[in-house]
């Protein structure tokens, strides 16, 4: 093993755990915002896929172009599906975290089932993009453009989230019913317009990594399968609550998928990563930044 | 307890005693074993979905993760019967016993997670279950174990066509998980359970004894759980890692438990009966068109009956003194 | 319990409602289990199965002038023209189910064989509900060697298996050794599944019997989220030939993974799977010129054979693909089956399979590359020869073997 190998794994491990953490900030934002975790967040992934699919397919737009109206779109469904339906999960009398989880596993189950109904099942791809195929190579390190695009996205995402969060009203407005939607109510705050927009705000999160996904990965209906159980681990790695977490959990997660296909064989580098995450919460039973 | 309480358990128990004596003859008149399949698979799920209930519904350690139990039972049995030649009978009590320990193994750290934490614990560890035996070559790896089927024989346990013996088992070990759940309803575990569920700080100063409650339940819920492992290896007669360890089989287990009622006595035997024929009969009566409806259906089903009773199904049909007294 | 009193009442209603249809199926139809996934991961091979039978029924149920058994006449003659009626079920890729599905067939439907399944997995179940039931199994596109080596009586198979598939293409590689091209070193690499894993045994075995030696051998988890690791390591052992055993989904990301890293192998030789897929191709076939796969048809025998073509357009018609190396083998099984059931003038399992048991359709009278259809007593056609297809300017090009050859191999590839 040259140290040209570790560079590379390492390089590649790192691009796609920032990767990771884009399509991860969306779940934990949702979670974050209203203790929810959204079991169809793979789904959501996979819609904005083909949305970026059809928008190259039936009108010629760049995956780099419809990211923007990807995001837009995604940010419509998220927030009808956080009023058609969890809306209703959250106010459960009984059971509350149960009927979160299956109500939003039924949506999978519903979404997956409706992209094979009209989409059918075969497997698309972007077949030409200005990024699809193209690489950089430094020293012998490749490195492909999607990727670093995605990585800049991912990061631009990151920094935007914080300075949402942190320096605009709607950003407190957020903030402060995750700490007491109670009490918010009271200074003329509706919390559901809040929560609608927090889960729009997620769901356009995973559309833009879903537009630049389809740049160099295929596209079907049970595609975000792949990715949602990664997607869950990287914010639990995290810590719930966190945005910052989520960011960090995708970059750990990248890294060590990388480094265990060095020592193991290739089919067992998820355990990788598996095992970071026991070991991280068996020490730190809220995760890495989490707040609760 | 008081006398309202001790009444409501003795007629549950008699309930459950017309039900499975009902149950019992229900395959003498029904003889088609396309239907008997279902029934079968019915028991089994619900028995499943039963000793899942005793440590997510009643302990409130949400688990989807029993698959791993499952798998090793459905693996103890065949390997060992494949391989040695040790009969099924024995391989299910082994399988069971070797999940009790690792569910203690793995309660001691993960009990101490909370939420989503605890949940996604359990999702990564039987994924960590399933790499593994993915990539065990004496195990079969993914070509699986393909068990030999010789001809009818208790022994063995093993039949070339008829369901029945397969039908009674999965019956048997419906009413014992259904037993044992009844059973630590009243049981100093039980009250614990409920106590820290109804007031957190009650959790505190029972600390010590609630955890090692919570351990046992795991260790009863995995035994029999992978008792049913075992059967559905015999039942199938071949198995691999995706088809008994994958994710779906914990949500499976899970699934009628929430649908019929999580944490009550007859929610998880309730929503298998409704959930198991759905999920078969709209597979095989739609989804021969490859057009993914039997998807729709299911997947609304799923949210619609969690919106609409949140509770479970359960609570249509117990009388509501049972709940007051609770 | 509630449970079986409500079962009852489901399934009084299932039955009921198929009573009349069973009943019906017996007189003037033959009916055939058609068993595939559906829904799920492999929905797309079941869809484009469904396309590839519904073509064969057309042949066969009405009248076509093709030197194909069945195809002369409408109906099966040997049945006062019966006709054949197909039944699809939808297994998911899991055992039980479609072990399930096999007994709703045989019991509910009066299936008198049935066909299938795509996964090998779930054709272990199948076809041993097949044995105890008594009627006969066809293998259509599984190509798992464990299956017809567990002798079962009703088990048949009229398309090669790995070993052959894997056969073919070490042949072609020591006859371009002798010719002075250099292939020293293999690399592996396939998915953790049965498919995978058989075809990487077979792959090893011929590797150390011929000499061949194995440098890289990746298993990998399929459908996995980046195959970035994998690629990488495949570019480090740097082997003469790459040879990948992976369905459209990993195949697409394998290549597009390898134009990233840099990686341009010498040459690809694919176990099919994906790379006999049109999808994987609409996907990253500028970066395939020259990548050679197995296979079990040729699109190029339509030169020799005219109905190759005529059939291909008739399937082209219902899927808008053309046929390859799957929809090939279904075609032709379902076609081997109605000449059988032809010839057992009944609908009876055991005849059935007796019928099987002496088929014999010489090459020229099949769609396939194949010498001949007959079953050996496990039910294996030893005498269907695979073909080695490079995919060039667009499209697959037979090079091997001799006999079917088109045009010289490109190696290395470009």
């Amino acid at each position: 093993m040259t140290a040209q190998t570790i560079i590379q794994s390492l390089a590649s491990g790192l691009l796609m755990g920032l990767l990771y953490g884009l399509i991860a900030v969306g779940l934990a934002l949702i979670f974050g915002l209203m203790d929810v975790v959204n079991f169809a967040h793979g789904e959501f992934l996979m819609i904005a896929m083909y949305a970026t699919f059809f928008l190259f397919a039936f009108f010629a737009i760049d995956p780099l172009l419809s990211a923007p109206l990807v995001a837009a779109a995604l940010f419509v469904f998220g927030a009808v599906v956080y009023l058609l339906i969890v809306r209703f999960a959250v106010r459960a009398k009984a059971n509350a975290g149960m009927v979160q989880i299956f109500s939003t596993f039924g949506l999978a189950i519903v979404m997956r089932g409706l992209a094979q109904y009209f989409f059918t099942p075969d497997y698309r791809s972007v077949t030409h993009s200005w990024l699809g195929g193209k690489t950089v190579s430094i020293g012998g390190i490749f490195l492909p453009e999607p990727q670093l695009i995605g990585a800049a996205v991912a990061i631009a995402a990151f920094g935007g989230l914080y300075f949402f969060i942190n320096r605009t009203d709607f950003g407190r407005a957020l903030e402060a019913t995750r700490e007491d939607a109670g009490a918010v109510a009271l200074v003329g705050i509706d919390k559901n317009r809040v929560f609608a927009l927090g889960w729009g705000l997620g769901a356009a999160l995973v559309g833009l990594a879903g537009a630049i996904m389809s740049i160099f990965f295929y596209i079907y209906p049970d595609v975000g399968a792949s990715f949602a159980l990664i997607a869950y681990v990287t914010v639990a790695l995290g810590g719930f609550g966190s945005v910052f977490g989520a960011f960090a959990g995708g970059i750990i997660v990248g890294l060590v998928e990388a480094t265990t296909a060095l020592l193991l064989p290739p089919s067992l580098k998820a355990v990788g990563i598996y095992a970071v995450y026991l070991l991280v919460v068996f020490v730190r039973p809220r995760g890495l930044f989490g707040s609760m | 307890m008081d006398t309202d309480f001790a009444r409501s358990r003795r007629r549950d128990l008699i309930v459950a005693f017309v039900l499975a004596a009902i149950a019992a003859v229900v395959p003498l008149f029904v003889k088609d074993v396309y239907v008997q399949n279902i029934m079968v698979l019915t028991l089994m799920w619900g028995a499943l979905s039963q000793s899942w209930n005793i440590l997510s519904g009643y302990c409130g350690q949400i688990s989807l993760g029993h698959a791993l139990y499952f798998g090793i039972g459905a693996y103890t049995t065949a390997l060992l019967f494949t391989k040695f030649g040790v009969l099924p009978w024995f391989g299910m009590i082994g399988g069971g016993l070797i999940s009790a320990v690792i569910a203690m193994g793995l309660g001691y750290p993960c009990f101490r997670l909370r939420g989503h934490y605890f949940v996604i614990a359990t999702i990564v560890i039987a994924e960590i279950g399933l790499l593994l035996f993915h990539n065990w070559d004496w195990a079969g790896a993914a070509l699986g174990i393909d068990i030999p089927v010789r001809g009818d024989s208790w022994l063995k346990f093993q039949f070339t066509r008829s369901k029945l013996p397969y039908f009674y088992f999965a019956l048997a070990l419906a009413c014992v998980a259904w037993f044992v759940t009844w059973w630590l309803e009243d049981s100093k575990w039980g009250y614990w359970w409920r106590a820290v569920k109804d007031n957190p700080e009650a959790a505190e100063s029972l600390g010590v004894v609630v955890f090692n409650s919570k351990m046992g339940a795991a260790a009863v819920s995995a035994f029999l759980v992978a008792v049913g492992g075992s059967f559905y290896a015999q039942f199938v007669s071949y198995i691999d890692p995706e088809s008994v360890m994958g994710f779906q089989f914990s949500l499976l287990m899970a699934l009628p438990a929430v649908l019929g009622g999580i944490g009550t006595l007859w929610g998880p035997l309730l929503g298998a009966v409704i959930l198991i024929p759905v999920t078969e009969l709209t597979r095989s009566f739609i989804g021969g068109s490859g057009r993914g409806v039997d998807l729709i259906v299911y997947g609304g089903l799923i949210i619609a009956i969690s919106l609409a009773r949140p509770q479970g199904l359960v609570g249509l049909f117990t009388p509501k003194r049972k709940e007051a007294a609770r | 319990m509630t449970i079986t009193r409500r079962n009852v009442l489901l399934g009084a209603t299932a039955v009921a409602a198929l009573a009349p249809i069973a009943s019906r199926a017996q007189t003037s139809e033959v009916v055939i289990g058609v068993l595939y996934p559906l829904s799920g991961a492999s929905a797309q091979q079941g869809v484009d199965a469904q396309k590839a039978y519904e073509a064969a029924l057309d042949v066969i149920n009405k009248n076509h002038e093709f030197d194909l058994p069945m195809a002369k006449g409408e109906g099966l003659s040997g049945l006062g023209g019966a006709k054949i009626r197909l039944i699809y079920a939808d297994h998911q890729g899991d055992p039980q189910k479609g072990r399930a599905e096999a007994e709703r067939l045989i019991t509910q439907e009066k299936v008198c064989a049935i066909v299938g399944t795509y996964q090998s997995s779930v054709a272990v179940t199948v076809s041993q509900t097949c044995e105890r039931y008594q009627i006969p199994f066809m293998s259509a596109d599984n190509s798992s060697p464990s299956l017809h080596a567990r002798g079962l009586k009703f088990f048949f198979r009229a398309a090669p298996h790995d070993e052959m598939f894997t056969k073919a293409m070490f042949d072609f590689y020591d006859a371009l050794k002798k010719k002075g091209t250099k292939i020293e070193t293999l690399a592996l690499f396939h998915e953790d599944t049965i498919f995978g894993t058989d075809s990487a045994n077979a792959q090893t075995k011929l590797a150390n019997e011929r000499g061949y030696k194995i440098v890289a051998d990746i298993k990998y988890r399929s459908n996995t989220p980046s195959l970035s690791a994998e690629v990488q390591q495949l570019k480090v052992a740097n082997a003469d030939v790459l040879m990948p055993s992976s369905y459209t989904t990993d195949g697409i990301l394998l290549v597009k993974t390898m134009a990233e890293l840099g990686y341009k192998p010498n040459a690809i030789v694919a176990q099919a799977a994906g790379f006999s897929e049109k999808a994987l191709y609409d996907a990253v076939g500028d970066k395939l010129e020259g990548v050679i796969t197995r296979g079990s048809f040729s699109l190029d025998l339509a030169a020799k054979r005219p109905m190759v073509g005529a059939i291909n357009a008739l399937f082209k018609e219902k899927s808008g693909k053309d046929l390859n190396d799957n929809t090939s083998r279904e075609f032709m099984a379902l076609v081997v089956l109605a000449d059988a059931v032809n010839r057992a003038k009944s609908t009876d399992g055991e005849k059935i399979r007796a019928a099987l048991a002496a088929t014999e359709i010489p090459g020229e009278q099949t769609i396939m590359p194949w010498k001949r259809v007959k079953f050996d007593e496990m039910g294996q056609n030893n005498d269907a020869d695979p073909v080695l297809l490079q995919y060039i300017g667009g499209k697959f090009v037979t090079i091997s073997p001799p006999q079917g050859v088109v045009a010289e191999a490109v190696w290395p590839m470009k």
